[in-house]
């Protein structure tokens, strides 16, 4: 999220476009609705009529996987009605960069397509340089390779008719749509977009988020109060773990993970340490030589040196994609001895589960760390699986709950906050600390013991966290935030060894400092566990609680926030003031700024978006695999050819097999969350309350479907696509309705995707149905569209 | 049965059903609270996602779900039924051993140990909310408690704590005076009514509604508190029955005065015309 | 008497009576498994269906079938009508086994009988509630009717001094028997009226509790009719033609009255919409018409009245009458049409023991003492000292020594 939960409530407009935060995220609702009564506006942008829809002013059905021909109708509807914030788009984005004259797009395609390796070579995605190596820019716009005139010209085949042929919207509820949510191009006005898995679970799914946040810079939305593009994440702490690292691509901090060819520290500093002439620019990524520094001197302590590039050298480096959906294949080729699953359930939540659930078979040893049994851990009692053909050692560790561990769990607005445990774990369960620690002091002993190729990353590691039973959670924090390794100073204050550091511009690239995430440093000073904060006080009466828990960056609510002034430091909207200048002072009052530079009128300041090397907002982005500018592309399997160019799928995208086809597989399917289960189950189908509400697996589909095919309410069905069947009950409904595209009816089979064959409430998992097939940016799977059928009775019938 | 006249300070729920988002996180808090048992669902028993089917033994509090269509427009509505904790409660006033009692603070309760189960308190209440423990050999009646436990210390119920948007918990006027303040501020989100500030003589549980109340099986009841239905008959009997008694012993002492006069005039009448009706007698003993 | 002469008393009975002790033990049976397995599982009782045919039968109609005892003891007690003093004894009887018998229905009804008795805390007392009001009522007739009961049992062992005290009660007893059931019989129709939304409108009523009261008179007048021919033509009992004829005109007023204030509740009292539901609008056809305006008609006949044939038909219309309406009050008119309730086996098995248990009862006190024999020119009742007739009967024989038999 670039804003915060509390924020919502200040926007004029909220837009939920792939997300439910009615079902999924239902606190949420308490701030949506606190700004509706305030007269803001609730569009639901949806496949399916949703809980979320019920409470919406307007609601306008979408097909899966076409959120880039209804935003990208969006932004031409901005643009052709001139609709645009101009001030904000001319000071703040690129638009008026130019962009290098051998860019182009054609039928589809961005210059630079390797049809072979269904990759793009970016070389010519870029600005026209000047002579000082800064972008060339026309600040009115009219340059015809100025990024707003591409833009322009990209969208204005994005007209009405076409989104809704393309969407199946109706024209009347896409219209309403756009007048409600393109009026918020005043300063006046704020928009805010909530989305989530219904927009990135596409393999287009980041270019889906990109076409939000393009109509939200276009609007003068991001970095205002009530505005931004509103990441809800998923899981309680899925925000904490991606600070954190889960993810294989990325050091906590979102710091690049080397890859094989980052030979030395200086390598990987100068390759991933983004570059600007602009002194305007605060290029924050170029701090990587500090955070790198730092990292790697709480990674490894006094054994890192600069002598040694503080160890860089133990950091595994990359070769390729090790995202799920490739380590899965892997998996299923026996490319794995072991496996240890830490409170995930991929037999359940994986693409095409019946295959991940095969290759566990593969493996000659299973770790599950979890609180209950899953089907990940009892894969081979699954059903079609014979438990006399697995030979895998399958060890099941009880883990404690969130209730029965000390920690900090950080939401989508950032804030990180510190939880207690209220219970001791019942039984032997024990937390995932203690797991890991356990984990690492045995590995270390038989290293110790038995030395091994390269014994030094792992007898060399920092690890003292106390000598109790589970690893001291505090010192942990503590170590998170950093702190100074010997006596110094920085910008003019002395520090002791063993000091905390207090912020992240403190940190050092010569060792001095240590830092296990820099964007929480800051989290841990020498005023305490910042965490821990509980002050509901709201000086700034915009719902900001700077006291309340602990925000990353430097506690700041609102990031980009100096977008959210004009040049000269006044809120575009004085009524919702995030940031303002108080000239007087010469200090920024309100949330903590994006930096505390003057405003953008004056000398020797920096631009608003800091993160960028250009230091503007990106209307046209050339770091991603599938282009610049997001363009529309029917998912994998659909049931129309692209309406808009030849090029049908992403060209970034390889064809993976077990692919179904219309003519077989004619309907629609999508999977979505219920709110009274939890994702793979475990949590919720082991929960008789939860059960007694959703106690069967279903699929939704429409009055016309049903009586198409003879199906009565609650008839047990069958569905199924070139990678497997299931059953279910049939649940039939006017929320869910066929879709016109091209000329022609669809429908769609909604299938929630929580149950499994383990625990109280068994059903059949909507993941035997899926496509292994990703984004070509983040390879999040393609879950939200696919083509099935549908069949009277069970699998047998 | 309670002789209070002012409710006004009555802890009471403001359900804004245009808020709920059907998220049944009230029903499932309600049963944590009460440590009710799951009751065995198949599939969904009504429209939406609807379960269980009814309130019941095990069930205090549940979410109605309607999903239909109204003028080509979907509606997936939800309505929260629970205990109205009426002001004057039907269920108190029918009971014959004083089990339901509305308290000072607002909530009607149960004293289980007084109940002998006959179920009245189920026929009277208007809202069909009291339910009886039909798998128990001695059963006694279930309803929501308006977490009094909870209330009593100075906590809000288990479901309105839990409800993320729809239930404000409260003093009865000032609810009402909210509901009021709504409809005045957004007259087009609501159906223009305070269900509850008159319905069954006024309750503790305050609706507001974007949808015609009937549609959302709202059940439609009296605007007066019904123990006055009974009261206007049952305040009669001390009456009845002094009248009855006092005139049918007045009567009969004048019919037998009369009687009495006569007689002492008839002589020996009597006693000649009873000498063959025993004679039958004894025949008939002899048989 | 020992054990082998009980059960050669047995033997000899009746095989319509050996018939009934059957339909009895079975409905003993029926009740035993209620409190073992629980109202949930042996009735067809549910939340939407709390009260069934126990309540509306057990309950509700069987106290107004024993309405013939307060009737009639005022009837010829108060309003000195004395020629029908013959009949009292055997409805003070039926009234009895009536009561004891509603008790035996509500204690199998009570989810908590064990503690039926809380009903009498005076802490718990909530003079708001018609069931706490119907139950003292019933309780203290039950007692009435016992103390009423019991001068033909003193008769029979030849107790004097309690006769005495129960002759002199008498009075009290005829007048507290009818302010109480006077009472009672209303605030059955109390009990529903706090249905004010659940009873469908042909029924619903202010006035219910008068009705019911008024309803309650007829029917027991037409109880005592019916019991009267049939003790008559079954029992050997002599025939009471005459005093019946003087019963029967009473009734025509008494019906006429009763349909009269339910015309007016329900044109100037009730609200629509009234013939909403075909099947409630055939009920209310049915128990007005045929129940309750044809024998009105009916009685107003000399030649019904005169007649034992067409005079017992119409009282059974009455009765009938009676019935459908306690049932369309208590049961149909509550119902909704979606979930219809029908009793269970064991419902009805007990339901049926009950009425049996009572026609059973009611055959062996008048066999075993002096219900029919009692006249009242044998006894003056406004003296009541002079006790010569009682006493003459213990001197003659005694009805222990020699049972009566039906067969002899
Ligand atoms: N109750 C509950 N809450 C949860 C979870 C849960 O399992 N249960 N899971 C948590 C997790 S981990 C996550 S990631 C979040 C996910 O939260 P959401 O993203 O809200 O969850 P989904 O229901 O998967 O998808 C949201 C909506 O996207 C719609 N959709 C499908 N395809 C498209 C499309 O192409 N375009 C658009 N615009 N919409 C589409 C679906 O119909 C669905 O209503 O929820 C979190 N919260
Ligand atoms: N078809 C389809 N598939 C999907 C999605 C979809 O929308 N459609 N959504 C995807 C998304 S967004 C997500 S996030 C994934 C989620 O996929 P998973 O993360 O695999 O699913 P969960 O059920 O959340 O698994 C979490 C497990 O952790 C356990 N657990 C809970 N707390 C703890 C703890 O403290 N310690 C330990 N060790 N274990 C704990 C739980 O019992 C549970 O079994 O699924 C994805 N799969
Ligand atoms: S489940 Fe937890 S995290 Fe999700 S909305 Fe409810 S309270 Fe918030
Ligand atoms: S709603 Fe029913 S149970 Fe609740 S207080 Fe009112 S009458 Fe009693
Ligand atoms: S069932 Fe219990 S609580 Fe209800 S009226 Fe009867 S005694 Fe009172
Ligand atoms: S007040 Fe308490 S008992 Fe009543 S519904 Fe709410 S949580 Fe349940
Ligand atoms: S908790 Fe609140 S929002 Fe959720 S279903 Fe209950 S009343 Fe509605
Ligand atoms: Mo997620």
């Amino acid at each position: 999220m670039t804003n915060h939960w509390n924020d919502i409530q200040h926007a004029d407009v909220i837009l939920c476009i792939g997300s439910n935060p009615a079902e999924n995220h239902p606190i949420s609702f308490k701030y949506v609705e606190k700004a509706m009564d305030r007269g803001a506006k609730l569009i639901s942008v949806d496949p399916r009529y949703t809980r979320t829809s019920s409470k919406a002013d307007t609601y306008a059905q979408l097909r899966p996987g076409t959120d880039i021909a209804f935003m990208g109708g969006l932004i031409n509807h901005v643009l052709q009605n001139d609709l645009i914030q101009k001030d904000y788009v001319v000071a703040y984005t690129n638009a008026a960069f130019l962009v290098d004259e051998k860019y182009d797009f054609e039928d589809g395609l961005f210059t630079g397509y390797d049809a072979q390796n269904f990759r793009y070579e970016k070389t010519n995605w870029k600005y026209q340089m000047d002579a000082e190596g800064n972008p060339v820019r026309d600040d009115t716009l009219q340059h015809p390779r100025s990024v707003y005139q591409l833009l322009k010209h990209h969208y204005a085949r994005y007209t009405p008719t076409k989104v809704c042929e393309i969407t199946g919207t109706s024209i009347h509820d896409y219209l309403e749509v756009a007048r409600t949510f393109c009026a918020t191009g005043t300063p006046k006005k704020a928009a805010t977009i909530m989305y989530a898995m219904g927009t990135t679970q596409h393999t287009h799914g980041t270019q889906n988020v990109r076409s939000y946040a393009m109509l939200q810079l276009l609007l003068g939305n991001v970095g205002i109060a009530g505005g931004g593009i509103n990441a809800l994440r998923g899981e309680s702490n899925v925000q904490g773990s991606t600070d954190y690292a889960i993810l294989y691509h990325i050091l906590p901090g979102y710091l690049k993970v080397p890859t094989y060819d980052n030979v030395d520290l200086a390598t990987y500093n100068e390759t991933w340490s983004p570059k600007t002439n602009d002194p305007k620019s605060a290029n924050w990524w170029s701090n990587t030589p500090k955070y790198m520094a730092s990292i790697l001197k709480a990674y490894w302590g006094d054994a890192a040196t600069a002598q040694n590039d503080f160890c860089y050298e133990y950091l595994p480096k990359r070769s390729g994609n090790y995202s799920f959906i490739p380590l899965m294949e892997r998996l299923q080729a026996g490319g794995f001895e072991g496996m240890v699953c830490m409170g995930t359930n991929p037999a359940v939540g994986g693409p095409d589960a019946s295959s991940i659930r095969k290759g566990l078979g593969k493996l000659k040893w299973l770790v599950a760390a979890d609180l209950w049994e899953t089907e990940t851990s009892i894969f081979w009692k699954a059903p079609g699986i014979d438990p006399k053909q697995v030979q895998t050692e399958v060890f099941l560790l009880p883990a404690a709950s969130s209730v029965e561990k000390e920690g900090s769990i950080s939401n989508s607005g950032r804030w990180a906050q510190w939880r207690y445990k209220a219970v001791k774990p019942p039984g032997d369960a024990e937390s995932d600390a203690f797991i890991i620690d356990q984990l690492y002091k045995r590995i270390k002993a038989l290293y110790e013991k038995e030395k091994g190729v390269y014994p030094e990353p792992v007898v060399n590691l920092a690890w003292n966290y106390g000598s109790g039973h589970e690893p001291d959670i505090d010192l942990v924090a503590r170590e998170c935030n950093g702190r100074f390794t010997r006596d110094t100073v920085v910008k003019g204050k002395a520090f002791k060894k063993g000091d905390q550091v207090p912020n992240f511009t403190f940190l050092q690239d010569d060792g001095s400092t240590t830092s296990g995430n820099w964007l929480y440093c800051g989290s841990y000073t020498p005023e305490g566990n910042m965490m821990q904060w509980r002050n509901d006080a709201d000086p700034t009466g915009m719902e900001m609680y700077h006291e309340w828990s602990w925000c990353w960056p430097l506690n700041r609510r609102i990031l980009y926030n100096r977008a959210s002034v004009d040049i000269n430091g006044r809120p575009w909207n004085p009524k919702k003031p995030v940031i303002a200048w108080n000239a007087a002072t010469r200090k920024w009052e309100g949330d903590v700024p994006d930096g505390g530079w003057a405003p953008m009128a004056e000398d020797g300041t920096k631009y608003p978006f800091i993160m960028i090397a250009e230091g503007h907002g990106r209307l046209f982005a050339a770091g991603l695999a599938d282009g610049p500018f997001p363009e529309h592309y029917e998912p994998m399997e659909s049931p129309t050819p692209n309406l808009l160019t030849r090029q049908q799928c992403n060209p970034a995208v390889a064809t993976p097999g077990k692919i179904s086809t219309s003519d077989k597989f004619p309907y629609i399917g999508t999977t979505y969350r219920v709110s009274e289960h939890w994702q793979a189950g475990a949590m919720t189908r082991n929960l008789p309350w939860l059960v007694e509400l959703v106690p069967d697996m279903f699929v939704e589909i429409s009055e016309e479907l049903a009586k198409w095919k003879g199906f009565e309410n609650g008839d047990i069905v069958s569905v199924s696509t070139e990678r497997g069947v299931i059953e279910a009950r049939a649940l039939i409904t006017s929320r869910i309705k066929p879709l016109r595209v091209g000329g022609q009816l669809m429908e769609q089979v909604g299938v929630p995707w929580h149950f499994g064959y383990a625990g109280m409430a068994k059903g059949d998992s909507a993941n035997d149905l899926t496509t292994a097939v990703g984004c070509p940016n983040t390879t999040i799977p393609e879950y939200k569209a696919f083509l099935c059928n549908i069949e009277k009775g069970g699998k047998k019938a | 049965m309670s002789t209070r006249k002012d409710f006004s300070r009555d802890k009471s729920f403001l359900i804004d059903m245009t808020k709920c988002t059907g998220c049944r996180g009230c029903q499932v808090a309600c049963k944590q609270w009460n440590q009710l048992e799951a009751e065995q669902t198949e599939f969904f028993t009504g429209e939406g996602y609807q379960n269980p089917p009814a309130m019941s033994e095990y069930t205090f509090t549940r979410i109605k779900f309607r999903d239909y269509q109204k003028n080509g427009q979907n509606e997936f509505a939800f309505y929260k039924e629970m205990c109205m904790h009426c002001n004057e409660p039907a269920c108190a006033s029918v009971c014959p051993v004083g089990a339901f009692v509305k308290t000072e603070e607002g909530p009607v309760v149960y004293k289980s140990e007084r109940c002998i189960g006959c179920r009245f308190c189920m026929i009277a209440c208007p809202f069909n909310v009291p339910k009886y423990e039909w798998s128990k050999a001695f059963p006694l009646v279930k309803k929501c408690t308006g977490c009094y436990s909870r209330v009593k210390e100075g906590f809000a119920p288990a479901c309105a704590t839990a409800c993320p948007t729809a239930i404000t918990y409260g003093p009865r006027e000032e609810m009402i005076k909210e509901a009021e303040r709504r409809l005045g501020q957004y007259p087009d989100r609501y159906i223009h009514k305070v269900y509850g500030k008159e319905e069954a003589g006024g309750t503790s549980v305050i609706y507001l509604t974007n949808l015609p109340f009937d549609e959302l099986g709202f059940k439609p009841v009296t605007m007066r508190a019904l123990p006055g239905y009974t009261w206007d008959a049952l305040r009669l009997v001390p009456g009845i029955f002094l009248a009855v008694g006092g005139g049918l012993s007045a009567l009969s002492w004048f019919t037998h005065r009369r009687e009495r006069l006569k007689r002492e005039q008839a002589g020996e009448m009597v006693t000649e015309s009873s000498a063959p009706q025993i004679e039958d007698t004894d025949r008939k003993e002899e048989q | 008497m020992s054990a082998a002469r009980i059960v050669k008393e047995v033997k000899g009975y009746h095989a319509f009576i050996k018939f009934l002790i059957g339909i009895v033990m079975v409905g003993v049976i029926a009740g035993m498994v209620r409190f073992i397995f629980g109202l949930g599982v042996t009735t067809n009782l549910n939340d939407t269906y709390p009260w069934g045919l126990w309540i509306s039968f057990d309950v509700v109609t069987a106290v107004p079938l024993a309405a013939g005892a307060f009737t009639l003891g005022a009837i010829v007690h108060v309003f000195h009508i004395k020629k029908l003093e013959p009949l009292v004894r055997p409805a003070i009887v039926t009234g009895f086994l009536g009561y004891s018998l509603v008790c035996v229905g509500l204690i199998l009804d009570l989810g908590q009988p064990h503690k039926g008795w809380q009903v009498l805390r005076p802490d718990y007392w909530n003079l708001h509630s018609p069931m706490f009001e119907v139950s003292m009522c019933v309780m203290a007739y039950t007692t009435v009717l016992f103390l009423e009961f019991l001068p033909p049992v003193a008769e029979k062992f030849g107790w004097h001094v309690p006769l005495r005290v129960l002759r002199w009660l008498e009075m009290p007893l005829v007048i507290a028997a009818a302010a109480i059931s006077t009472l009672h019989q209303s605030s059955l129709g109390t009990f529903f009226l706090i249905a004010v939304d659940k009873l469908h409108n042909l029924w619903y009523s202010p006035l219910l509790p008068l009705l019911f009261w008024m309803s309650a008179i007829c029917t027991g007048m037409c109880i005592i009719i019916i019991e009267a021919t049939a003790s008559h033509k079954y029992m050997g009992q002599p025939n009471e033609g005459e005093l019946l004829r003087t019963l029967a005109k009473i009734l025509p007023w008494a019906l006429g009255a009763y349909l009269a204030v339910r015309a007016y509740s329900l044109i100037f009292m009730g609200k629509g919409p009234y013939f909403d539901r075909p099947g409630l609008t055939f009920s209310f056809m049915l128990e007005l018409g045929i129940g309750f305006i044809l024998p009105f008609i009916m009685f107003m006949q000399k030649s019904v009245r005169e007649n034992d044939r067409r005079r017992n038909i119409a009282a059974l219309l009455v009765i009938g009458g009676l019935v459908l309406n306690r049932f369309n009050v208590s049961m149909f008119g509550m119902m909704n049409e979606a979930e219809v309730y029908f009793p269970s086996i064991i419902e009805t098995l007990v339901t049926l023991g009950i009425i049996a248990a009572h026609i059973l009862l009611f055959v062996l006190i008048a066999k075993y003492f002096p219900i029919f024999e009692h006249h009242p020119e044998t006894v003056d009742y406004t003296i009541p000292d002079r006790l010569h007739r009682t006493g003459e009967h213990k001197e003659k024989k005694s009805y222990k020594e020699q049972p009566v038999s039906q067969e002899s």
